[in-house]
């Protein structure tokens, strides 16, 4: 797999098209902003999106995990939509997730839209300490190097008379923020007030994720 | 009624008899021969002999809102002049909800109103009692929108009617058609009637004389702009059409440049804010302009008094639009109208001069009746569902017997249903979260969930999609609308021009953009996409037949016999049935120019397909571009098998590939998924709530396509395509029988025919996919370059 290497806080990171970052020293794989089982959440509001979201999500996860094979793979946040997210689950996707759960150590930073729901075999945790890196849905108070999700971010690209949107990684000296690994999640400009307020306007890092490569800004 | 003191029209006696008779008739009547009264004769009449009826007695249907305003103020004069106890009401999007409570309550005797309104009135759980009295229904200026959505929507409606009051009588209004059977089978059901009434007075068309040179290509006109101005001043008022919202803009600002004698110019086009429009409008009326420049915005609606001489800018592209503009002059049958003709490069001076004749000789456009559309029906199932429970097998007969959908096939018909009941996805379900339920006791009878769902339906009603549109602010004061997609070109401080202005891009807030005035010269000016109007088959025929004729030739301006003269020596003119194709070498590269007359619409899908067929020869193609007229083709290679190439197994072979790799269905499913209601409007207002995008159609699109390639929903899309976008069933006709009607020239150089089109060539033609990762690469090369550079310094 080809993948955009991104030097965050002294340390190599590898990011990849289908919108994960993998540190290799640590042998840790991330992903973000899943919400899994959005699709079935609005259905219970009658907006009927294809329910196959959480399908892909999931193997999208397991070809990953088969590649890369790392020991930890952390979910920074917003691994489900809502509590109505679990009922997208079957019982195949559970016991291939156990299967996984053999090697790799799943572990799960509750985000905003997951808080309160459990599933078996995932470690819970508000944030998440590695070295010199804390890893958390939304950033905090800390000195550490933190890589965070919450905010979808996408950046605007005017070149050449033509203006695209882009899924992107982005990140300023301190802190990272990796786009929705989701199927159906939409993404907000990485200079609106919302993520400007985390990562300020200047001296960002950008990296676009285009159809099989991320691209460098 | 008869006896009061007006004289009739013959067509109006003839149709008040066979309405009288019971039966559905379309009445084909220029403007200016009294054609909306002629739909209201027999209601007034009938309520005249019934007597202080109570309730309400005939719908009017109109396809414009402010068309139903004017025909209030155009009925108020015969009714007050008889003394008539007939009370009338408009009911439209603009209604007050309090005064829509009141007509409810209290029905007038004649409602005026919209197709979309109607379908509203139809979602409401009294719609049978309300319209239980309903005898006639009249549909104005039905030629209008006959080929489109809309049409479907009214058909199912107007069904619905007639189940209510089965003896509901049907009156269709419509400017001349060619096709006038194809009108009277989609509208009438009983002893179906035709009416025409024939103008005998043509108008005077001719083509601006210029001493200037008429360009090559390009569309604005600007070479005859001191001329235009000239005419503008000989006539008391002026209207001058234009194709494009663009071209509205450009054509107004460049007049205003040159306008030396203060001269009252205006304009007009659809992003306009509403009031603004009004103002042109009622000043229009009033006669206190000199010249308005518009879009199609003006070309229907009443009188608009002294407007003595319309110009068409750029071409007219059919002939029938052509008469319905030519028609807004001189608004009485006696007088011909008067226009002038601005073709913008040298094939419109051709187009220009074909629908002149075809004008001579009455040679009208046909509009093509089309296959009903899925996600309309899907709409109408949710709107039925509103209105109360309803057994799916009674509502599939009444659909079939819309015109548009009598083919409509069951096991469609039921997917839609699935489609509106839980998004009809086939391999999973969503059993738990249903909108509407079968009873259990009659899997026929389906019901909905809950009252609340009635209000999406109503927040969701219709079947015109617009492109994600922002506000226009001036200070506190609205301009109009415009497309985000030409706003998130600017940068602040660009310039642009808009409702006549040059403005200043300051700011976007909450979908606001706030500009200010600006004098700088340079500016952009805002397009408007899929704007394109189509070339007429007939006309495009004309265009055809008239090139050949080389006898006619010294009629025309010297640049033109040149032009003309130059290709018939260097290469060849093509005759009526024959396709004229070139080949020659350019600056390393192997051009081909086809010569189709299909108009663009058509020659850009066959562009497309000789593309992938090239390419399947190893011929290296490198792009394309097309027109009306033509498309060239560029390679590294010769071309040299195009006889074996250009047939219909290309059409069968690339079609699937052409309609995934352009998007034009992904860009046709956000409709279909907005129309039948599987995701919801974004209304004004709404997107202030919302911080994020919370899903775009497009990733519908992909997840739906990947997994359940044979959803309804794709389907529908697919067929729009075919339908709308890429003129399949033209294509089809043509290739047919193409290979054997080829003339093939080897030239060393170009034609002075195939100049036009190569100027053309400017634009790239890659797919939408292409293009994001060509800009991504090229944006990071450029960067890596500076990097580099940076470094080694």
């Amino acid at each position: 797999m080809y993948y955009q290497l991104i030097n965050f806080g002294n340390e190599e990171f590898h990011a990849y098209s289908n919108k994960s970052l993998y540190c290799k020293r640590l042998n840790t794989l991330i992903v973000s902003d899943l919400h899994i089982g959005k699709s079935i959440s609005y259905a219970k509001n009658k907006q009927f999106l294809p329910p196959y979201d959480t399908k892909e999500i999931l193997n999208k996860i397991f070809v990953s995990l088969d590649k890369i094979k790392p020991s930890n793979l952390i979910i920074v946040g917003d691994l489900l939509h809502d509590v109505f997210s679990t009922l997208s689950i079957n019982d195949q996707d559970y016991k291939n997730l156990s299967r996984y759960m053999k090697n790799t150590d799943f572990i799960w930073i509750k985000g905003n839209h997951d808080k309160n729901i459990q599933i078996e075999g995932f470690k819970n945790f508000t944030n998440y300490k590695i070295e010199k890196f804390l890893f958390t849905h939304i950033p905090t108070e800390t000195s550490l190097f933190q890589i965070c999700g919450h905010y979808h971010p996408k950046v605007k690209i005017v070149h050449r008379g033509k203006t695209i949107f882009k899924t992107c990684f982005v990140h300023n000296e301190k802190i990272f923020i990796l786009p929705s690994f989701g199927i159906l999640t939409g993404g907000l400009d990485i200079n609106s007030k919302e993520i400007s307020d985390v990562l300020g306007k200047k001296n960002l890092n950008i990296y676009p994720v285009g159809q099989d490569k991320v691209y460098k800004l | 009624m008869k006896k009061k003191k007006w004289s009739w029209f013959p067509h109006q006696i003839e149709t008040f008899h066979h309405v009288r008779n019971g039966s559905d008739v379309v009445v084909f009547a220029p403007t200016g021969a009294g054609k909306t009264l002629t739909g209201f004769i027999n209601p007034i009449d009938d309520l005249i002999k019934l007597k202080k009826f109570k309730g309400l007695h005939t719908l009017y249907i109109s396809p414009l809102k402010s068309l139903a305003n004017d025909i209030v103020r155009n009925l108020e004069k015969p009714i007050k002049e008889l003394d008539l106890n007939i009370s009338f009401q408009v009911r439209t999007g603009d209604t007050t909800p309090y005064k829509k409570q009141k007509q409810k309550q209290k029905p007038p005797n004649i409602l005026i109103t919209t197709p979309e309104s109607l379908a509203l009135l139809n979602s409401y759980e009294n719609a049978k009692e309300f319209f239980h009295n309903l005898k006639y229904i009249i549909i104005d200026e039905i030629h209008t929108f006959l080929d489109n959505k809309r049409a479907d929507l009214l058909s199912l409606n107007i069904e619905r009617l007639q189940t209510f009051t089965p003896n509901l009588q049907r009156i269709g209004l419509s400017a001349t058609l060619k096709n006038k059977q194809d009108a009277k089978k989609w509208l009438c059901r009983k002893k179906p009637k035709i009416v025409s009434y024939e103008n005998s007075v043509l108008p005077k068309i001719k083509i601006l004389e210029s001493k200037e040179r008429i360009p090559w290509s390009g569309h604005m006109a600007t070479y005859s702009i001191n001329e235009i101005y000239k005419e503008i001043m000989k006539s008391k008022l002026t209207i001058i059409f234009v194709n494009t919202r663009a071209q509205a803009e450009y054509m107004f600002k460049n007049l205003w440049l040159i306008n030396k004698k203060k001269l009252k110019i205006a304009v007009h086009h659809g992003s306009l804010e509403k009031n603004l429009r009004l103002k042109v409008e009622n000043n229009l009326s009033k006669g206190l302009f000199d010249c308005v420049v518009a879009t199609s915005s003006l070309e229907l609606g009443l009188d608009y008094g002294d407007v003595e001489k319309i110009i068409q800018v750029g071409a007219p592209k059919g002939i029938n639009r052509l008469l319905q503009r030519v028609g807004r002059s001189n608004h009485n049958l006696n007088t011909p109208s008067k226009a002038i003709l601005v073709p913008t490069n040298r094939f419109e001076f051709i187009e220009a001069k074909a629908a002149i004749e075809e004008i001579k000789k009455n040679n009208l456009d046909k509009i093509d009746l089309k296959k009903g559309s899925f996600d309309v029906v899907a709409q109408h199932i949710f709107a039925t569902a509103c209105a109360g429970q309803f057994d799916s097998n009674d509502l599939y007969k009444e659909i079939i017997k819309a015109y548009p959908y009598k083919n409509l096939k069951f096991n469609d018909f039921k997917a839609l249903i699935n489609l509106i009941q839980d998004g009809g996805y086939v391999l999973k379900n969503y059993d738990q979260f249903k909108r509407i339920f079968q009873l259990r006791e009659n899997k026929n009878i389906y019901k909905l969930v809950n009252k609340r769902e009635t209000r999406k339906y109503r927040m969701n009603v219709g079947t015109i999609i617009e492109n994600p549109m922002l506000k226009i602010k001036l200070g506190t004061k609205t301009l109009g609308n415009i497309e985000e997609v030409f706003i998130q070109n600017l940068s602040q401080g660009d310039s642009f021009i808009f409702a006549g202005q040059v403005l200043e891009f300051q700011s976007m807030k909450n979908n606001l953009v706030q500009v200010k005035r600006s004098k700088s010269l340079i500016s952009k000016i805002p397009s408007y996409s899929g704007g394109r109007m189509p070339l007429s088959t007939n006309l495009a025929n004309s265009v055809r037949a008239l090139i050949s004729k080389s006898n006619m030739w010294d009629l025309y301006p010297e640049q033109i016999t040149e032009w003309l003269k130059r290709q018939k020596n260097i290469s060849k003119i093509p005759k009526k049935d024959e396709y004229l194709v070139e080949q020659f070498p350019r600056k390393k590269n192997f051009y081909t120019v086809i010569y189709t007359f299909v108009g663009w619409h058509a020659n850009q899908t066959l562009g497309f397909l000789l593309l992938r067929g090239f390419k399947e020869f190893n011929y290296k193609p490198l792009g394309f571009v097309a027109n009306d007229y033509a498309i060239i083709l560029w390679s590294l290679k010769e071309v040299k098998e195009i006889k074996t190439i250009l047939n219909l197994g290309l059409l069968d072979k690339h079609l699937d590939n052409y309609l995934e790799e352009t998007s034009i269905v992904k860009r046709l499913f956000r409709d279909n998924a907005i129309i039948s209601c599987l995701i919801e409007r974004r209304l004004p207002g709404m997107e202030k709530t919302g911080k994020q995008v919370l899903f775009s159609s497009d990733l519908i699109y992909t997840v739906l396509k990947k997994n359940e390639p044979d959803h309804i929903l794709l389907k529908s899309s697919y067929e729009d395509a075919k339908k709308n976008m890429i003129d399949y069933d033209r294509l089809r006709e043509i290739l047919k029988k193409i290979d054997k009607k080829i003339i093939l020239k080897k030239l060393t150089s170009i034609s002075p025919l195939a100049v036009p089109i190569i100027l053309e060539i400017n634009r790239e033609n890659l797919s939408k996919k292409e293009t994001d990762e060509y800009i991504l690469e090229d944006l990071e090369n450029e960067i890596l370059k500076e990097a580099n550079v940076l470094s080694i310094n």
